[in-house]
């Protein structure tokens, strides 16, 4: 552990002096709109960014996620994957943001999630040069497309379907928070319920039934579902939208939740259950009212005593936090799912996520890298060849 | 009288000198040095993005820029706090050159940094702007370097206007250059009108030209800039740049009269001073325009003298740390 966890005060005071370079790279991409499904014109600046700084390879797949490869220099061992994924939250993808930065802030929508990631993840090339660092393997930096909600982490998942040889490990980036550490990914449905009136006209129109009340209960009857303790299982009802004026029946409203729990089988029970629950109200109001699968994801996980897991935990135990560990079902999910070794680690700390006037701050952010760093080294001096 | 030729021959794209490694060779080969000049008054929201992007691309990564210094009228924000941040040398304009009257204005700040900056060649870029790009900074220096006749460089946009916190409209913006510069351009300097945006705030030059023209202290810096260049030393050494978009807040009709005034105002000294012209009277220095309250127009009156500062060259301080006699 020694060799990786020495140099990271080292690391700290050395990003430092680059940090403009650093900040740039969040500004410069993440100021580009990047909403799921139109991510080209961000991922031709971080293609461009990444050629000016000499990468030995940099590439678009056939999907169009950007790749950028380091050589490391033994052609025997597998490489390290390092992930983020491109797409962010943006309300107008024709519109740039408008990022601020002060001394201690950058403020901007996509901020903490994910464009910080993205834009430290565009600056790892030339940090790695100027810290003079050496691999024995190749080091892969993706920024995956389609990530984000009905996107279905489409773009992680096609590279790593089209990707036949052994990967060493990976590290996927989250913009926020600093002292996250994921290594297991719940299974996961994620859906919508929809309900659409006809309006009718005339007299017809106030004798429809309202799509608002429609929805409620519809989730009256998913709350009353009885859920296991055993696999912990969660439904959350996460949004919620319908009608269009104050004193008039809504025609149309929607219900967005996630089903999670330790078993897949559970997941696609419950969800079963709610489809039996909305086929139920279709038909005892005369509505339509439709059930749509969004994203999916499977139970996967390394073990807390994974080697790699210990070395993540003990570089943030070195840099005095305290590692908070709970389920993602980003990217991670889907190295784990093929049995790469993989964890997802935070840069720093932040609020208002996906929000317009997301912020995430700048001090920690010389950790949040040096923890990166450390955790390649780790890697490469073979945590993961278990 | 129309005439292009000077804006087919010199005018740019900021692409034509994205090659940032042989603007680095040229500079190194003509043995010069590069200051950037950010003037503020109260652009806590901007600066440190502009001081990033310009360390990071232009020192860090390319050698271009030997230095940046912020020139600030006395911000009430954090302006200077955050610019220093950034290990940038911050100065507030009253305390160079302290024995002289103490003026406030974008001229004033200008005319100092060439008494503290140390650059061949000084580049101008407002404090100001929302989509701050290398580009502005390298595509101002690059026909500088490449191009031994240009002495001076001169930015134009396309010009998309920020309507509110998210919105932009695509075009529009420069209604003082086409309502008031380009007719004045047209009736007295036709050749001037090649020039695509006479009053863009981000332009770059040689030492020796800054330091021999006289500096307005207000709006009327950009036009009596490039009158004077005009008239010193001819057409052929400016240049004008396309550096693509430039996004800006849209200002109130109302406060694009006053630029309006004070602009006209340093025209008309100007020709007249070169004879071109007789006014038979002093020009007034107030603005008066009027505003509608509850029924009643009521008067808005601005005092706007136009104070100027003579060429640096002239000043014994300056004289004494660059080596210059005045050749002005």
């Amino acid at each position: 552990m020694k060799n990786y966890l020495d140099p990271i005060p080292k690391f700290c005071e050395e990003l430092k002096k680059i940090r403009e370079i650093i900040l740039t790279n969040i500004v410069l991409l993440g100021q580009i709109p990047a909403p799921t499904f139109l991510e080209k014109r961000r991922a031709d600046l971080l293609l461009e960014r990444m050629a000016e700084l000499d990468m030995d390879e940099c590439t678009t797949d056939s999907y169009g996620n950007p790749i950028g490869i380091i050589r490391g220099k033994s052609s025997k061992k597998p490489p390290i994957f390092i992930e983020a994924h491109l797409d962010t939250f943006a309300k107008d993808p024709c519109l740039d943001h408008d990022f601020i930065v002060t001394d201690t802030f950058i403020k901007g929508a996509g901020v903490s999630d994910n464009s910080t990631g993205v834009g430290v993840l565009a600056s790892l090339p030339e940090i790695i040069k100027r810290l003079d660092l050496k691999f024995d393997s190749d080091i892969i930096l993706i920024s995956d497309v389609e990530s984000l909600g009905k996107g279905n982490l489409k773009g992680i998942r096609n590279f790593l379907k089209v990707w036949t040889t052994p990967i060493r490990g990976a590290i996927c980036l989250e913009s926020v928070e600093f002292g996250r550490l994921n290594y297991y990914s719940e299974g996961m449905i994620r859906a919508e319920i929809e309900c659409n009136i006809e309006a009718g006209t005339g007299w017809q129109a106030s004798a429809k039934p309202n799509a608002i009340l429609v929805i409620n209960e519809a989730i009256n009857e998913i709350l009353k579902l009885r859920l296991p303790q055993k696999p912990i299982t969660k439904i959350v009802i996460g949004k919620i939208s319908g009608g269009f004026k104050h004193g008039q029946n809504a025609f149309d409203s929607s219900a967005g939740f996630e089903i999670r729990s330790d078993s897949d089988d559970i997941v696609k029970e419950i969800f079963n259950d709610i489809k039996d629950i909305v086929t139920g109200i279709s038909h005892r109001y005369g509505v339509i009212l439709k059930l749509k699968r969004i994203s999916n994801r499977n139970t996967a996980r390394i073990n807390f005593n994974h080697p790699l897991v210990k070395s993540a935990s003990g570089i943030l135990k070195t840099m005095g936090m305290v590692p908070i560990c709970n389920s993602s079902e980003s990217a991670l999910s889907i190295f784990l799912s093929k049995k790469i070794p993989a964890v997802t680690v935070g840069i720093t700390h932040g609020n208002n996520y996906r929000q317009q006037n997301a912020m995430v701050e700048i001090a920690p952010i010389y950790k949040g890298i040096a923890q990166i760093l450390s955790l390649l080294m780790a890697i490469d001096s073979g945590v993961c060849d278990v | 009288m129309y005439n292009n030729t000077w804006q087919k021959k010199n005018t740019f794209s900021y692409n034509q000198f994205k090659d940032l490694d042989l603007l680095v060779k040229e500079k190194k080969r003509k043995n010069l040095t590069i200051s950037l000049c950010l003037p503020t008054l109260n652009e806590e929201r901007t600066i440190a993005k502009e001081i990033i992007i310009m360390k990071s691309e232009l020192m860090t990564r390319f050698p271009l820029l030997d230095e940046i210094v912020v020139i600030d009228s006395g911000s009430r924000d954090k302006t200077r706090e955050i610019a220093r941040s950034y290990d940038v040398d911050v100065y507030e304009a009253n305390d160079i050159l302290p024995a002289y009257e103490k003026f406030k204005g974008k001229g004033e700040n200008l005319w100092k940094a060439l008494y503290i900056t140390k650059g061949d060649i000084i580049i101008y870029i407002d404090a100001d702007i929302k989509n701050i790009h290398h580009r502005f900074v390298y595509g101002l220096i690059g026909p500088l370097l490449l191009y031994d006749n240009i002495r001076y460089t001169k930015a134009f946009y396309d010009r998309p206007i920020a309507l509110g916190k998210d919105r932009l409209r695509p075009t529009g913006g420069g209604r003082v250059t086409e309502l008031v510069i380009r007719p004045l351009f047209s009736l007295f300097f036709p050749e001037l009108t090649q020039i695509l945006q006479p009053l863009s705030g981000e332009y770059a030059g040689f030492r020796d030209i800054f330091e021999n023209i006289a500096f307005p202290i207000g709006y009327g810096i950009e036009t009596s800039m490039i009158l004077d260049i005009y008239e010193k030393w001819g057409l052929d050494v400016m240049a004008q740049v396309d550096l693509d978009r430039r996004v800006h807040k849209n200002q109130t009709t109302k406060a694009l009269g006053v630029m309006s005034f004070m602009i006209m105002k340093t025209f008309l000294k100007r020709i007249a001073r070169l004879g071109r012209v007789d006014i038979n009277q002093n020009l007034f220095d107030e603005m008066i325009q009027y505003s509608l309250v509850s029924e009643e127009l009521q008067p808005d009156v601005f005092s706007l003298p136009t104070s100027e500062r003579p060429p640096m060259i002239g000043i014994p301080e300056y004289q004494k740390k660059f080596s210059r006699e005045n050749t002005a």
